[in-house]
Formats: C-alpha cells, sequence, structure tokens
C-alpha cells in the first residue's frame, strides 16, 4: 500500500473545491450578463462532485474530482428596464437566474471544505514527520 | 520482548488506515451519494491481540488491516443530496485519530530507547 494516497487524497479536494470557487466567482460576476457567445444571457453554472478512487489503496481512500460543470436550467429572472439595450417590445429584459445570496453561501461552503481539507493534509504531514523521528535517541 | 512492539505496531497500521478514511471523508464533504465510512476500530485491535496471544507468531499474516473489509459504511442522517458527512465531526475524529497515532509513536519511541538504554555498554 502506497503510504502517500492520502496526500493525493487532500490535493484532489483541494483542486475540487478551488475549481469549484473558480465556477462560482464567474457567476457572481456574470450577474447582469445578458449576451453570452452561445447567445442569450448567461446561466448559472454549478460543478458536480463525484467520488475518484485512488489506484494504489482501492477501498479506503476516495479522493474528489470535478465530473461536470452543469448549466442550471431555471428560468431565467425577467426584469422590467425599457432604457436596457436588450429590452423586448413591453420594456422586460432577460436576466441570469443567478441568486447573490446563494452564490455567497456556496462559496463560504467551498471555502469551509476547502480549510478542512488543507488541515486534513497538515494533520498528515504531522503524523509523517512523527513518523520520521522515530528511534532518534 | 516482541509483544508490546507488535501491539503498537498494530495499533498504528489502524490509526493510519483511519486516518486514510477519514481525510477521505473529508474530501468527499460535497460529493453527492456519498457515505460516510469509518474503521471498525476497538473490535479489530481488541480480535488481533488475541489472535497475537493465541498463534505462533510464525503463522501470523501481517497486513491484516489491509483489506478493505474492516471498512464500514455508516447509515446516519443525510444531507439533501443524499450524503452523510458532518465536516465538524470528522475533523474532529481526524485530530483524536492523529493523537492517537503520536501517542503510539511516542510509546515506541519510548521503547527502542529502553532497548538502546539496556543495550548500551556500562562504562
Amino acid at each position: 500500500m502506497n503510504a502517500f494516497g492520502i496526500f493525493e487524497v487532500s490535493a484532489s479536494a483541494l483542486e475540487a473545491q478551488r475549481q469549484r470557487m473558480n465556477v462560482i466567482a464567474s457567476n457572481m460576476a456574470n450577474v447582469h450578463s445578458t449576451r453570452t457567445e452561445e447567445g442569450g444571457p448567461y446561466r448559472r453554472k454549478d460543478v458536480v462532485f463525484s467520488a475518484l478512487t485512488v489506484a494504489s489503496n482501492p477501498g479506503m481512500l476516495e479522493g474528489v474530482k470535478v465530473d461536470d460543470i452543469a448549466i442550471d436550467t431555471s428560468p431565467l429572472k425577467t426584469v422590467y428596464d425599457p432604457g436596457h439595450p436588450d429590452a423586448d417590445k413591453e420594456g422586460n429584459v432577460s436576466m441570469p437566474n443567478i441568486n447573490i445570496i446563494e452564490e455567497m453561501v456556496n462559496m463560504m461552503m467551498a471555502y469551509r471544505a476547502y480549510e478542512a481539507s488543507v488541515s486534513a493534509f497538515t494533520m498528515s504531514k504531522a503524523m509523517f514527520m512523527k513518523t520520521l523521528e522515530l528511534g532518534r535517541v | 520482548m516482541g509483544d508490546g512492539f507488535n501491539v503498537l505496531e498494530r495499533l498504528l497500521q489502524a490509526t493510519k488506515i483511519r486516518h486514510g478514511v477519514i481525510v477521505s471523508n473529508i474530501a468527499n464533504a460535497d460529493t453527492p451519494d456519498y457515505k460516510v465510512k469509518d474503521v471498525k476500530f476497538d473490535q479489530l485491535l481488541n480480535s488481533e491481540i488475541i489472535e497475537l496471544k493465541k498463534t505462533s507468531p510464525l503463522h501470523i499474516t501481517a497486513n491484516h488491516f489491509g483489506q478493505s473489509g474492516n471498512v464500514a459504511v455508516e447509515s446516519t442522517n443525510q444531507w439533501a443530496d443524499r450524503n452523510n458527512v458532518e465536516l465538524d465531526m470528522e475533523v474532529a475524529k481526524m485530530t483524536e485519530n492523529s493523537l492517537l497515532y503520536q501517542a503510539a509513536i511516542q510509546m515506541l519511541s519510548t521503547k527502542i530507547r529502553m532497548f538502546k538504554n539496556a543495550l548500551r555498554r556500562q562504562v
């Protein structure tokens, strides 16, 4: 069994949470984007995580990976703003389906999960260092 | 002579494996459908020690702890995404387990030091 698989698990979690943070940042940045390359307003994106078996220790260690970046298909928000360049005849504009509060909460969750993985990593390291001192008088 | 070493070695192996399992739980705190896993620790350690006392050391299969059969899935209340990881619980478990590991290392160090002292030539 590979002793360093634990670090692989923590690193995969850090990477996944960082990617989630990137997606959340994009959502927050595009809260008012009415035009995209695909056409139409920006749609909220969300990461989908899945467990990833570590090849060296199957059955015990499970890392995490970003399986997919899913597009939220919930209805877009309609805002009355006749002066907007993308307003329709009635003066309504379709705005992205992003709730900024929801994004903030997700961001905090990602941050906490990241923090927990960092402390897991630090603890693994402390255990390894302790082992290396074994027998040293 | 070797008895204490064996017990400590088993304890180190068990805590190390448990650490890996807890770290996996923390990594998967937000993975849908993931279920918390834990090592059935006390029972395992007991049975190993009993086995140690009744068999010849030559007959003991070494890496008993390394098998995934000892890793159990816990079924507690789950969140809406069918995941039941409680991050604070896992961090607490990790700290406790790590301290146990470090205590075992400390005891092993002391034991080695005792043997070194005994072997030292008295002047």
